[in-house]
């Protein structure tokens, strides 16, 4: 056993915390998200300033279909609510809980990505292409950026489950559970600013 | 290993972790959340700038429900966390108000 392992065995209360190291973790990941907040936010402003020029392109209220936009929300909400009982199965110590509701995620997080290159392929055929327009370029570069934000984290956590597999839950893979749980929610938050700026703003007319 | 495992669930009884019921609620009120602002654009019925406003105001009641209960920013021990993702969202903040007001001026 390591050196990190406590003496009776046992995990403490909140092993994500436990160590120095977690706690520093956790931290540096949330200044980490203040970052990612300025990236997106930069990528907002780009969007909404170059919304209206769609030059020969489509606009937006012709592009976007509602229920598709809803069914992708959904998905990822629901994610986002199972990788929170992933780091509630951490807190309570049980593996293979918290290993079934990060496969849960993933796989949810899979079927919002499909949704999304399905989507993406479909606007291509309607005439909207990366360079059609510089509305549609700002379009493709923040929905692009979170789609590979959603795509890293299920990269990210499918590794962090191998390894659940191979090393359980100690003081040390506690912490990168929830991080990864973490970053996952802010996934989340950043479509929920998707889908009500780009989807719902640009229905209206 | 039974007996290890009777010993884990009372190590988590008597820290009195937080169960899973404060999530769902916030699930819940995040759909609905949602359903409103979808609704919203489906009847649209309303003056362009007034449901913007209805939109932005959903959008971020239902940011700061997720970050509290979701991303534990409520629990103690999270104020340079505040601090460090405050400071990213008043940096974002001040470029997307930029882009909306000042771009084509």
């Amino acid at each position: 056993m390591s050196a990190h392992s406590h003496a009776d065995g046992q995990l403490p209360h909140e092993p994500e915390k436990a160590t120095l190291e977690g706690r520093n973790k956790v931290l540096g990941f949330w200044l980490f998200l203040g970052g990612e907040t300025v990236l997106f936010g930069t990528l907002f402003s780009a969007f909404l300033a170059l919304r209206h020029q769609v030059l020969d392109g489509p606009p937006a209220h012709e592009l976007f279909s509602l229920p598709l936009v809803a069914l992708a929300t959904a998905l990822l909400l629901t994610s986002s609510l199972t990788s929170v009982f992933a780091v509630y199965a951490l807190h309570t110590h049980r593996v293979k809980a918290l290993i079934g509701w990060l496969i849960v995620t993933v796989v949810l997080g899979l079927g919002f990505l499909g949704l999304e290159i399905y989507e993406f392929y479909h606007y291509v055929h309607e005439g909207h292409g990366f360079t059609t327009s510089a509305f549609s370029t700002s379009f493709y570069t923040l929905v692009g950026f979170h789609g590979a934000h959603v795509a890293f984290g299920i990269l990210w956590i499918s590794l962090i489950i191998a390894q659940l597999m191979k090393k359980g839950l100690t003081v040390v893979t506690a912490p990168k559970v929830y991080v990864a749980g973490m970053y996952w929610h802010f996934i989340d938050v950043v479509w929920v600013f998707i889908f009500t700026v780009v989807y719902l703003m640009g229905k209206v007319v | 290993m039974a007996s290890n495992h009777t010993a884990t669930e009372e190590n988590a009884k008597r820290h009195k972790v937080e169960g899973p019921k404060k999530h769902i609620i916030a699930f819940i009120f995040s759909i609905l959340l949602t359903f409103i602002a979808f609704a919203t654009v489906i009847s649209g019925e309303i003056n362009k700038d007034f449901i913007y406003i209805i939109l932005i105001g959903l959008a971020i009641l239902q940011v700061f429900v997720q970050m509290a209960f979701w991303m534990h920013m409520k629990d103690r021990g999270h104020t340079f966390a505040i601090i460090g993702i405050l400071t990213g969202v008043f940096i974002a903040s001040t470029c997307v108000i930029m882009a909306e007001y000042w771009a084509w001026w």
